[in-house]
């Protein structure tokens, strides 16, 4: 093979009618893995956020150690050892959701990315609450509201504001990091999508740039209009 | 003042510290009885806020009591969020909450804190927004109103407690002066109601006109309490007179 004919086949695309499928499954896939694993860190994350800002040192000490942990070490280490290591002493029945998710593989790799995503949400959470005023606080404390009932109905609902974009950053960040979930387990997201056609068809760069065109083109538009909310709210008060 | 009945309010050698550095109350003594209007004034960083929101407990007394109703707040075993609703609160930012409309703002907590049925609450929310001349914003947020309106609801809002003392924190500092005089004549119309207030201000007028007691601050302690007549005719404190020569 020369170097030309080499180059050109870098750039095959003639594989794209055939396997399209491989794209589209797989970009639903990484979606609805990606959705999955940000609304499953939720609870957790407002949990350890509300541990951090508690009184109780204790608390404070387990929540900062979770975060620490999940943001010190990668996650493809920190999937490595949820899926080898949670999950082969849990067992999940195979059972197709949609007819091509397979919750034996999805549930681990949900799993995975949810207690990675909760520590960064966690302190997305931390933050758009100190963000709101203290006044706010005290006020609905001097009218007699506990402090659970200040967080949940005062402090809580205005901190969903600073929250929200940083949230949607979070997501965009979880469809590209959910591509390791396929490289790792198997798992049928965009990423395996595109390495199983390179390896079908022996193409070897084009599936992969297929798959980056796709990427870009969701989270660019969205890292775009989660600028534009942002300072959209800066300017103004949207309710 | 009737020195026969009971202070609603007893203060004995409040301390407050933040950090080893900063005193801000520095073994303060007080009592305030039922229907007073005690005005606050001092320069600024002398403790007055402080002190004032030591008497509901936003801040935790380093040392000595604050007595309401018999019972001392900082003990162990008080349960505060009882106590606070029987005291209103007003801020010099009034502090509304906005993601909700004014008449949420005033339900909220006798519905959430006292368990009031929503139609009870919004009754005596109307009731009192119209002794503000606000029963037309019922349905506003907070970021559609003028200071000076932000600043009555806010009194509404604490008043919809029905509390027994109302402390004020610079209610007008932080209004254009075309505003003050809204607020102020509804604090007047409180305390000719007999309310009994605590008022941190700078409005020397206020304090002359509606004050039955005013105490002046100076370095976390308070150095004069004399009835209006008296603190503004005869300051007999040199600090008072100089802060006196400053303002009036
Ligand atoms: N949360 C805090 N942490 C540290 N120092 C504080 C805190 N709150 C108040 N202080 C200090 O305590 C002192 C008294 O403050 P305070 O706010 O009671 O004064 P003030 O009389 O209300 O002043 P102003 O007229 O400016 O409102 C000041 O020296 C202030 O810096
Ligand atoms: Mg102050």
């Amino acid at each position: 093979m020369t170097p030309l004919m080499l180059a050109a086949g870098l750039f095959d695309f003639s594989f794209l009618p055939r396997y399209s499928s491989y794209f589209i499954k797989g970009v639903q896939y990484t979606l609805i893995l990606s959705a999955a694993a940000v609304v499953l860190a939720i609870v957790p994350a407002l949990l350890l956020a509300l541990m951090r800002l508690s009184k109780s040192r204790v608390l404070r000490f387990i929540a900062g150690a979770y975060i620490s942990v999940f943001r010190s070490t990668p996650m493809l280490v920190q999937l490595s050892i949820v899926y080898f290591g949670l999950f082969s002493v849990i067992i999940l029945p195979s059972y197709m959701l949609f007819g091509f998710i397979d919750i034996s593989m999805f549930i681990p790799g949900v799993v995975a990315l949810a207690l990675n995503s909760a520590a960064y949400v966690a302190e997305i959470f931390r933050a758009g609450i100190l963000a709101v005023d203290q006044g706010q606080t005290e006020a609905a404390r001097s009218l007699g509201l506990t402090q659970g009932q200040t967080m949940k109905l005062i402090v809580l609902p205005q901190a969903v504001k600073n929250i929200l974009p940083t949230l949607a950053n979070e997501l965009v960040t979880m469809i590209k990091e959910s591509s390791i979930c396929g490289t790792l387990m198997g798992i049928q997201e965009l990423m395996w999508g595109a390495k199983t056609v390179a390896t079908t068809t022996h193409i070897i760069m084009a599936p992969y740039l297929v798959a980056a065109v796709i990427y870009f083109c969701i989270n660019f538009p969205a890292t775009k209009a989660i600028e534009a909310l942002e300072r959209r709210m800066r300017r103004g008060d949207v309710r | 003042m009737a020195t026969s009945a009971k202070p609603i309010i007893e203060v004995r050698g409040l301390t407050k510290r933040f950090g080893s550095a900063v005193t801000a109350l520095d073994h303060c003594d007080l009592s305030i009885f039922p229907g007073e209007v005690v005005v606050i004034v001092g320069p600024s960083g002398s403790g007055k806020s402080t002190l004032l929101r030591s008497l509901n407990l936003l801040e935790t007394p380093t040392e000595g009591q604050v007595i309401f109703e018999g019972v001392d707040l900082a003990g162990k075993d008080v349960d505060i969020n009882r106590h606070r609703q029987r005291m209103g609160m007003v801020f010099q930012h009034f502090n509304l909450f906005p993601h909700m409309t004014v008449l949420k703002n005033l339900t909220l907590a006798p519905m959430t804190v006292k368990g009031v049925s929503q139609q009870q609450a919004e009754a005596t929310a109307r009731e009192l927004l119209k002794t503000v001349g606000l029963q037309d914003r019922e349905n506003a947020y907070p970021i559609q109103l003028s200071g000076g309106q932000k600043q009555r609801i806010a009194i509404v809002r604490a008043l919809c407690m029905q509390p027994d003392v109302m402390l004020f924190d610079e209610p007008t500092s932080a209004l254009d002066p075309e505003m003050v005089g809204e607020v102020l004549e509804v604090m007047r119309g409180l305390a000719a109601r007999g309310m009994t207030m605590v008022v941190v201000t700078h409005e020397m007028g206020f304090a002359r006109e509606v004050g039955t007691r005013v105490l002046f601050m100076d370095a976390g302690r308070i150095l004069v309490d004399a009835p209006p007549q008296q603190f503004f005719s005869h300051p007999d404190n040199p600090r008072l007179s100089e802060f006196l020569s400053k303002v009036l």
